[in-house]
């Protein structure tokens, strides 16, 4: 048995009005990699910021070496020898990659920060990622998997005794990942202690020795990796067993339903060439494919959100003419966006003024509804489809991620649309209220509304749509029935294209 | 659970913003106890007195500040506003004395016609507030800079118009807009009102208040929701263009001249101010309009309570500095959420 | 490591802002050669006077530069240089005191006043705009609080300190002669290419100058990377007062006298030389070499229309708003086109 280098006891933490730690223990050996895991909202992040100093908890006690420690920045936490690889990625885009590795702590010669040494290190660091890159360009300059792996090499150079990665493999490819994972079990060999947190749940199979399941702020338990299943992991982050969440019943198309949205041959200025799409009445059809494959450029064609220079939208028959998003929604066309911080929510408003705006936009200003229109409006949806809230005026922002989608997609249902596009509607909200959003968006074909659904997961997918669209390298690879065709079915198409 | 009612009223900016006024009011009555005292002078028609002087005396920084508060609800400033007032009051004795080599010497007299002298000024500030919109909403560029560019050269505009000279006039309907009455007040009180129910019309009976603020948090995500946001700051410029206008017009009636260097000097400074004293967040969106004017209304009083010290007319400057220091600090947000704390631990007790 | 040739380390795309200010500086300045060489434009003399006549301004733009890539702004430099002259003025001639006691005070006022702003914005959090607003009509106001008339300065230090000069000479026939006509670098000049040079080391040479660049590119990563975000912040406006209180003093020495509406306008000439010498105002770019040309960019203007003779002084004006907005569509071109890269 190891020795722990770390060990939190009791973490309390409150935010006004939810306990987001409550009597959280946790400990880490030296030279263990270590899963933490929850759903979002379980208090992983917390936790996390609690001990880098970016939270100061409100109860419980921080062990690092058996020295209590109480870091109340960033910088102290750093200083302790804890560091931090943040969810986000957080590091300056104007500096050139090298910097972004060295900043606070360059190498100096002679008073002066030696550049010199600066740009040999990173190359160096980068190179064991197997990136061959010009670290003096803009980090701006590279994409978001380059900048990823420049927070990882930050982060592993400062030699550490314990390293936080929070999702540092979101926006990396297989390999990628791979590299990372073999220079996490490096590091662990010299006998650092590394907090993990992801939730693909085959990394944490692949790479951990140890897991903490986080459920609602509260510990539900530590276990070694060995201990328990897959199914059995889930079942704990849950609470709930998965098949009662997920008993949803496909959308029930009539053979003779009439088209509602037709592209033809459609594409933008820049990636997508050609694409068709039929969609009838009351169908749900899943967009499936990799991050990049022209899902999102697709969906935000169809919305005028970026220009369409070739083809044809037909909606209900007629041509649409979409340049920009007031367009679509005269024509009744709805769009959920995937980044719901950046284009989804307004944060600073309230409920009511979120909910109402997609149907006022479409009045146009001249028009207003009235106070009490837009408070109905707002409590009526706030009703249907459960928003947690205490009433309509609290700030769309201070609700939790799965409440806000909740928030956006009551907006556009509010608008009474005939299409409606849902981009990642359930990225990063937790399982119980994925489950809601996949049946509010049934229930919508079930009232004759098309959706086109756009999703990551794969499983999702495949569950509630009726037909599914595979694009591949911005070009539609091939469509299946949903009804009948498995995640291999799918994955097979998007790794080797043919259908 | 309910927001409890003392500490939301702590942490309102605009809560703090009364409090202060009413607190230097009281200091100035202090001091001078006719201070509130309003006389009626029958040779002129109007009323008298300190009151009535501080709301006249600030009706520019005040029409400005309605178009501010909306541009800073969209998350910029204006700078330019300043240059614009010249322009406006350039123009107008322009065409009201056209060839000075001519028309030597000033008199009740106008060149061009009377509705020219006032609607060219208006039409050209609204075009240059447009020209300035223009550059946020389709070039992109940050608001603080493409204002820069008229704030830069908008005197210079101005001064070319005039040929670097002033000019003087004594047109009597043009007198009015500034120094005339109505009502038994000040003419620039009566535009003020106007303008300011105007704005709050426009803004708050229709959904453009919202749209504003929808934009100045999050211009993506209203665009998404069919918001031309676009054409929202087109309109939000183009009305801060044509109220400095008409601050311009007001102004240079005051004077019945043009003053190309100094007209609105520092009308920009003195607008942002009143907008930030009133409670609307320099970050962009919620606006109070209401604040905005107790804001301007808060610079004017001050520049009165130091002239009552009998301290010289630019000197007030420091003053007005020490005392918008401490409004400003007790605004912040550390010192209102201190507040805010202490208030719901007093309620909870 | 991959060498780096000297080519991709010039044409790294950061710089291509500092190499438009010099490019249209060389453009306007061949342009004033080609029409006004008769006139004398082509000397060296009148390339010095560039420097002789704007060194105040380029002084404050080098603490202004730092203030703008840690994406704040600083409105209280113009208000601030001329409370300097103010001291210098009042305490020499009516209070008979030494100069260096002036400039002494001034230093602690002008640095004491940047700091307590810097710790308001970043402390209260209160807008940089606002603050230094405040700080520049408490600044004005103390100025005329002191004399609402202009006082001349009359002190045989600041007289030798003003008339201080080297001539510029080259070798002919054996022996160093003025080169003619008369050129001379002054104190001014000297001071302004010192504060360039300190700039660019503090900048480009220390971790203090890294730092401003990291929180003007992000503050919340530059704080999450454990940077020292609020002292480094407070540091930057105390400096740029150190900068204010220099380019009062240069100013004093350049019209030798105090008055308190001198400089009024200034701290926008002086951010209109940063950001058409690249700075961008969102912060995080800026170089000292481009705030070096964007100062001569803009003084260069005033001295065509010098020579001109006929075009009357508010062109000047105009032009350098053209200039402002060919500038700006340069930056959001080079901007978008770069985050374009990105997708």
């Amino acid at each position: 048995m190891q020795e722990n280098i770390l060990e939190m006891t009791g973490i309390t933490m409150q935010f006004p009005g939810v306990k987001a730690l409550d009597n959280v223990n946790f400990s880490l050996r030296a030279g263990e990699i270590h899963s933490l895991l929850g759903e979002n909202g379980a208090g992983k992040s917390t936790l996390i910021k609690c001990l880098t100093g970016v939270n100061h908890m409100d109860a419980g006690k921080i062990l690092l070496d058996g020295r209590e420690i109480r870091p109340s920045s960033p910088r102290e936490a750093i200083e302790e020898g804890i560091s931090t690889v943040f969810q986000e990625v957080n590091l300056c885009p104007n500096l050139s990659v090298a910097e972004n590795i060295f900043v606070g702590r360059q190498p100096m010669k002679h008073g002066q920060i030696n550049w010199h040494e600066i740009n040999s290190r990173a190359s160096e660091l980068m190179s064991r990622f197997h990136l061959d890159i010009d670290v003096t360009r803009p980090l701006s300059y590279y994409s978001t998997a380059i900048q990823q792996m420049t927070s990882i090499a930050r982060a592993v150079d400062i030699q550490a005794k314990i390293l936080i990665l929070d999702e540092p493999t979101s926006s990396l490819d297989e390999n990628e990942v791979q590299l990372l994972f073999n220079v996490m079990r490096d590091l662990k060999s010299e006998g650092i202690g590394i907090i993990f947190i992801t939730h693909f749940l085959d990394q944490i199979y692949a790479v951990s020795d140890r897991m903490t399941i986080l459920r609602n702020g509260h510990l539900v338990g530590t276990y070694d990796i060995n201990e328990l299943s897959k199914v059995e992991l889930v079942t704990k982050m849950v609470g709930k067993d998965m098949d009662v969440i997920f008993n949803l019943k496909r959308a029930d198309v009539k053979p003779d339903a009439e088209y509602m949205l037709k592209a033809e041959h459609i594409g933008d200025a820049s990636h997508i060439n050609d694409i068709s799409i039929t969609l009838k009445k009351g169908e749900l059809i899943g967009f499936a494919g990799l991050l990049g494959s022209g899902r999102t450029e697709t969906a935000e064609m169809l919305f005028g959100a970026s220009k369409t220079v070739k083809g044809d939208i037909y909606l209900d028959g007629e041509k649409l003419t979409l340049n920009q998003p007031f367009d679509a929604i005269k024509a009744n066309i709805a769009f959920c966006p995937e980044d719901r911080k950046r284009d989804g929510i307004i944060g600073d408003l309230s409920i009511r003024e979120n909910i109402m705006l997609a149907v006022q936009s479409r009045k146009g200003f001249m028009k207003p509804m009235t106070f009490q229109e837009q408070t109905d409006l707002a409590n009526k949806y706030i009703k249907l489809l459960g928003i947690a809230t205490p009433d309509c005026e609290k700030k769309a922002g201070e609700l939790s991620g799965g409440n806000q989608q909740k928030v956006i997609l009551a907006r556009w249902m509010a608008a009474q649309p005939k299409v409606l596009i849902l981009d990642e509607p359930t990225r990063g909200i937790d399982i119980g209220a994925k489950a809601e959003i996949q049946r509010l968006m049934l229930e919508m074909c079930g009232s004759g509304v098309s959706v086109i659904f756009i999703s990551s997961e794969l499983d999702e997918i495949i569950r509630c749509s009726n037909r599914i669209i595979i694009m591949r390298d911005r070009e539609k690879v091939a469509e299946v029935d949903g009804e009948n065709c498995t995640q291999q079915d799918i994955l097979k198409i998007i790794a080797e294209g043919a259908a | 659970m309910r927001k409890n009612a003392l500490s939301g009223l702590m942490q309102s900016k605009v809560t703090w913003a009364v409090i202060a006024e009413l607190l230097i009011l009281l200091v100035c009555f202090v001091i001078r106890p006719d201070f509130f005292s309003i006389s009626y002078q029958p040779s002129t028609g109007m009323l008298y007195g300190s009151l009535i002087d501080i709301i006249n005396r600030s009706a520019e920084i005040t029409i400005i500040s309605m178009g501010m508060t909306l541009v800073i609800a969209l998350g910029g400033t204006d700078l330019s506003v300043g240059a614009l007032v010249a322009v406006a009051g350039a123009i107008a004795l322009k065409f009201l004395r056209w060839d000075v080599l001519t028309y030597t010497t000033p008199g009740d007299y106008t060149v061009y016609p009377y509705v020219l002298v006032l609607v060219v000024p208006l039409v050209v500030c609204a075009l240059m507030g447009l020209f300035n919109g223009f550059l946020v909403a389709k070039g992109g560029i940050q608001p603080i800079i493409a204002t820069l560019i008229l704030m830069v050269c908008g005197r210079g505009v101005a001064q070319i118009l005039t040929d670097g000279k002033q000019f003087t006039t004594g047109y009597s309907p043009f007198r009015v807009i500034g120094q005339g009455s109505f009502l038994y007040l000040p003419m620039p009180i009566i535009i003020t009102i106007i303008v300011v129910v105007a704005v709050a019309l426009f803004t708050r009976k229709t959904a453009f208040g919202a749209f504003v603020e929808s934009v100045g948090v999050n211009r993506s995500a209203s665009r998404l929701s069919g918001i031309k946001a676009g054409t929202v700051i087109l309109i939000v410029f183009m009305i801060t263009g044509l109220l400095s206008g008409i601050a311009g017009l007001i102004y240079s009636s005051r004077i019945m001249s043009n003053d190309s260097n100094n007209a609105g000097l520092n009308f920009e400074m003195d607008a942002i101010l009143a907008v930030v004293i009133g409670g609307t967040n320099m970050a962009g969106g919620r606006f109070s309009l209401a604040g905005t004017v107790i804001g301007s209304l808060i610079i004017r009083t001050i520049v009165t309570f130091v002239y009552y010290f009998g301290i010289v007319s630019e000197a007030t400057m420091a003053f007005k500095a020490l005392i918008i220091a401490v409004v400003i600090v007790l605004q912040s947000e550390p010192v209102r959420e201190y507040f805010a704390r202490r208030a719901r631990r007093s309620e909870a007790a | 490591m991959k060498k780096q040739s000297l080519l991709t380390r010039i044409t790294n795309p950061k710089y291509i802002m500092v190499y438009a200010t010099i490019m249209i500086f060389l453009v306007i300045y061949a342009f004033g050669a080609f029409m006004y060489a008769d006139k004398g434009f082509m000397t060296v003399r009148t390339f010095v006077n560039l420097f002789i006549d704007n060194a105040y301004y380029g002084i404050s733009a080098v603490g202004m530069t730092m203030v703008l890539i840690t994406g704040g702004i600083d409105l209280s430099v113009g208000a601030v240089a001329s409370l300097t002259g103010m001291f210098i003025a009042y305490g020499t001639s009516v209070l008979g005191l030494h100069p260096l006691t002036c400039i002494a005070a001034a230093l602690v006022m002008g640095v004491g006043l940047g700091l307590l702003m810097g710790w308001v914005i970043h402390y209260l959090n209160v807008p940089a705009f606002i603050t230094t607003l405040t700080g520049m009509f408490f600044a004005r106001g103390v100025c005329s609080l002191i004399s609402r008339e202009s006082i001349d300065i009359h002190h045989p230090m600041i007289d030798s300190l003003a008339s201080w000069k080297i001539y510029l000479m080259k070798f002919s026939n054996g022996s160093w002669v003025k080169i003619k006509p008369i050129a001379f670098i002054n104190f001014n000049v000297l001071l302004f290419v010192i504060m360039i040079i300190i700039g660019t080391f503090i900048l480009q040479k220390t971790r203090f100058g890294r730092n401003i660049y990291a929180i003007g590119g992000n503050e919340q990563s530059a704080a999450l990377m454990g940077l020292p975000v609020g002292r480094t912040k407070v540091l930057v406006y105390g400096f740029n007062g150190l900068c204010s209180v220099l380019a009062g003093l240069s100013y004093a020495l350049y019209v030798k006298s105090g008055w308190n509406l001198s400089l009024q306008g200034g701290e926008l000439e002086v951010i209109t030389c940063a950001v058409i010498g690249g700075t961008l105002l969102t912060g995080g770019v800026g170089y000292m070499i481009g705030t070096l040309f964007g100062v001569l960019l803009k003084s260069v203007i005033p001295a065509l229309i010098t020579f001109n003779g006929n075009l009357l002084s508010w062109w000047g004006k105009i032009a350098t708003g053209l200039l402002l907005l060919l500038f700006i569509c340069i930056q959001s071109f080079v901007v978008s086109s770069s985050s374009r890269k990105n997708k």
